[in-house]
């Protein structure tokens, strides 16, 4: 019992007279009369203990100390400089929120996103007005949870709302995120060309903002090229892959090789190159390019090998041996049908390493 | 009208204002290609969102983005990633080229040429079409057509990258087209001045080429546009040691230069070849082979009936038997200069000539004949309109008829006759009203 409290966080009735007269409750996720209260921080409410309980997960049990600070009225809020204070803290808060959404939703967990982008989008109202070009980040973020959860109307709606506040930005990083999402969008509702539209646009940004040869750009390849094997332009799709794997290549061996160098302080240095959300995505990415090249009636040996390669290069990297090894002989094997092939010795080193490590 | 657009973007009710701006924007210059655009972009029935006023997102977006995104879009929209990587790199190092460069001395951005970057995109879309389809040959012929597409000397950067693309290339690399790519870029190298980088090229594409009868967009033969270069490569790269005075190296160079301008089967230049042989043969002080190769030029420009080098090569001829000190071949040798040239018109060796023969008079100190041809040399390099040589002609009249006078005036002075006297005296009282170049002797 004492450790499912301390999962989800704590909550009581709220006790009516303590608050001040005339002020109606509501829940902090459905805007519903709220009749329990945290606990802990005593300044967040909830319609009922489901809420309450998503919310903890989703995010509140990342901020719920902030709040005190920013929602129980104090004599030094009401002052300017207090003011200035809780507005920076909003600010804090919201970066917090956008870091929790983002890593959830390239986890998958859309639902438990929800809480922290709703929050996000509220507190980014609230500094910077509704349709200011600082909502954008906001507004995706909201999008795409929805999107996950299968809310298309509302994501649309919320992308129509992102579209119009970018208009007045001239970044490129924000296009580039807006068209990402609409090209999202437009693959999940079935409008391909659109989605293509909004993927060509997405790269187009992407290289402005990070260069040609970064892994943003190369992240819109994938998805453009998923759009085309939705279309069955295979030849397309497969020279895309091919972009992406040699992109993701170069980077995973450059990383394999700074972690040699630096095996004295192997985590720390992984910890630098990678976060858990990212690497879920770049497997998720690796995984479905193998699957089409395992699928593909050319079996491309070369291909294979190449992202092979890569997982278990990214496994290695994780520290997980055993499915490293897995990819690792895949990528062997590929590359043994092809005589003197260059990426045969790489991984017979990475194959070596793990079998010393073991 | 911008924020009209903006807004049209997201609700019908605002369209109408768009379409009267549409009609306004018909008159920009732009908008015909854009609207062309748009037909290419989207093939009837694509139905990209469209609107019922006829506007589509797309639509939309070709006025409000730039060009440059609108073709990088266009060409990852229709699947040709490869064409993008490439034309954005293009445009970036475009931009650090004018970056690099003092502000207004670049010209235009090429991302504000739409000529040049739509027949970027339409040609490296084809040319990766074809590559999809492993036609390698069409691929270089689509590059070599950029190159050349980029002939004007601000684009040189453009052209080579195209050259090389199509001449570099691992699958293909030994079609026609990139062989007269090749060819190309030994030529673009020489006109540079990167000697080395134009003989390793014009060495490829002589390797390339033989055993075959390529012809290249001109129907040129491209074995022997290769010899070509690689002939006027060579006699360039002899002009170092030239200068440096090593013969040896040089006229080892320009042997090699002459042999292969035979090969090619070329007179002009083979004659060009040994003209120049025989120069650093003069140069080397080894007359005799000097004067061999000269006759052999002679006899070419006569098969060739070119006058202009056969002037060349009687100048060349002069200095040499002048060299060896024969007066009289000498003299010979420069009077059928002077017919050669005033029967085919060439006043500037016409004029060269006279002055020589002058020069050569005077030497002789027949200094009244040295003034006759020197005052023939002026008089056609009046009609030259040269001034420096006509400055130099002058000096020379002016000494030679100085000389010549001097030697009259010493010798009626020391016959003392009564008829000299006269001579001295008139000669005294008129001088000071006279024209010197009234000469009381004559």
């Amino acid at each position: 019992m004492e450790a499912s409290h301390h999962v989800l966080g704590t909550s009581s009735k709220i006790i009516s007279l303590a608050s001040a007269r005339g002020t109606e409750k509501l829940c902090e996720l459905c805007q519903g009369i709220a009749h329990l209260q945290c606990i802990k921080c005593r300044v967040t409410f909830y319609c009922g203990a489901e809420h309450q309980q998503a919310d903890w997960v989703g995010i509140h049990e990342r901020i719920c100390e902030v709040l005190v600070s920013i929602r129980s009225p104090t004599l030094l809020s009401l002052q300017e400089a207090g003011c200035i204070q809780r507005q920076l803290k909003k600010v804090e808060l919201i970066e917090v929120c956008r870091l929790v959404a983002l890593s959830k939703l390239s986890e998958g967990k859309h639902q438990e996103a929800l809480p922290a982008a709703q929050f996000c989008m509220r507190c980014s109202i609230d500094v910077h007005g509704p349709r200011s070009v600082q909502m954008v980040p906001a507004y995706l973020l909201l999008a795409e949870a929805n999107m996950g959860m299968g809310n298309l109307a509302r994501a649309a709606e919320l992308l129509s709302q992102a579209e119009w506040a970018a208009l007045k930005s001239s970044e490129h990083a924000v296009h580039q995120r807006l068209h990402r999402c609409l090209g999202h969008l437009h693959t999940a509702t079935g409008n391909l060309e659109a989605a293509l539209f909004n993927f060509a646009n997405d790269i187009y940004f992407a290289s402005e903002e990070y260069g040609l040869g970064s892994t943003v750009t190369h992240g819109g390849y994938f998805l453009m090229a998923n759009v085309y094997a939705k279309l069955g332009e295979m030849p397309i799709v497969r020279s895309l892959y091919y972009e992406v794997a040699k992109t993701w290549h170069y980077q995973l061996s450059n990383f394999l090789e700074t972690h040699i160098q630096n095996v004295q302080s192997p985590e720390r240095e992984l910890e630098t190159c990678y976060d858990k959300a990212q690497r879920v995505e770049v497997d998720d990415m690796l995984r479905t390019m193998l699957e089409f090249e395992q699928n593909d009636f050319r079996k491309d040996s070369a291909q294979i090998a190449l992202v092979a390669h890569c997982l278990a290069m990214l496994w290695f990297l994780a520290g997980d041996s055993l499915k490293a090894l897995g990819f690792g002989n895949t990528a062997l094997q590929a590359s043994q049908l092809i005589p003197n092939h260059d990426l045969t010795e790489p991984i017979q080193g990475l194959l070596q390493l793990l079998l010393t490590a073991r | 009208m911008n924020a009209a657009v903006r807004k049209g973007r997201h609700t019908g009710s605002f369209l109408p204002e768009i379409t009267s701006n549409h009609n306004k924007m018909r008159k920009s210059t732009q908008h015909g290609w854009r609207k062309q655009q748009q037909e290419q972009l989207l093939p009837p029935g694509s139905g990209l969102e469209k609107s019922a006023e006829g506007l589509s997102k797309a639509e939309i977006s070709l006025f409000r983005n730039s060009l440059k995104q609108n073709i990088c879009v266009e060409l990852l929209q229709q699947g040709f990633h490869r064409s993008f990587s490439e034309l954005f790199f293009l445009l970036g190092s475009d931009q650090q080229r004018i970056a690099a460069e003092e502000p207004g001395s670049a010209g235009l951005p090429l991302e504000q040429q739409w000529d040049k970057l739509e027949t970027l995109r339409r040609h490296l879309s084809r040319a990766e079409q074809a590559e999809n389809t492993c036609s390698w040959t069409v691929v270089c012929d689509q590059r070599l057509f950029l190159a050349q597409f980029f002939s004007s000397p601000e684009d040189v950067w453009l052209r080579l990258h195209f050259y090389h693309s199509c001449a570099d290339r691992e699958r293909g690399g030994r079609s026609r087209p990139a062989t007269e790519a090749r060819a190309c870029l030994a030529e673009v190298y020489l006109q540079l001045g990167d000697l080395q980088a134009a003989r390793q090229q014009a060495d490829l594409c002589l390797q390339q080429a033989e055993d075959r009868d390529w012809l290249d967009s001109s129907d040129l033969p491209l074995r022997l546009r290769a010899l070509r270069a690689l002939s006027s490569i060579y006699s360039r790269l002899a002009d170092a040691p030239l200068e440096a005075e090593d013969y040896s190296e040089a006229l080892r160079l320009l042997h090699r230069g002459h042999s292969i301008a035979t090969e090619a089967e070329d007179k002009k230049l083979e004659f060009e070849a040994l003209l120049r042989l025989g120069l650093a043969y003069q140069s080397a002080g080894d007359h005799a082979t000097a004067k061999q190769i000269f006759n052999t030029c002679m006899k070419i420009c006569g098969t060739l009936q070119d006058a202009e080098g056969l002037g060349k090569s009687y100048k060349a001829m002069t200095k040499s038997i002048e060299s060896e000190g024969n007066t009289q071949d000498t003299l010979e040798c420069l009077e059928k200069l002077v017919d050669i040239s005033r029967e085919n018109g060439l006043p500037r060796n016409l004029a060269d000539a006279f002055l020589c023969l002058g020069n050569i008079y005077f030497t002789m100190r027949q200094y009244s004949r040295a003034c006759e041809f020197f005052l023939q040399g002026y008089q056609v390099s009046c009609e030259l309109g040269d001034v420096p040589l006509l400055q130099k002609a002058q000096v020379l009249v002016g000494t030679a008829q100085a000389r010549s006078l001097i030697r009259k005036f010493g010798a009626d002075v020391e016959s003392s006759s009564p008829a000299a006297l006269q001579r001295l005296v008139s000669w005294k009282e008129t001088r000071g009203r006279k024209d010197v170049s009234a000469n009381a002797w004559h």
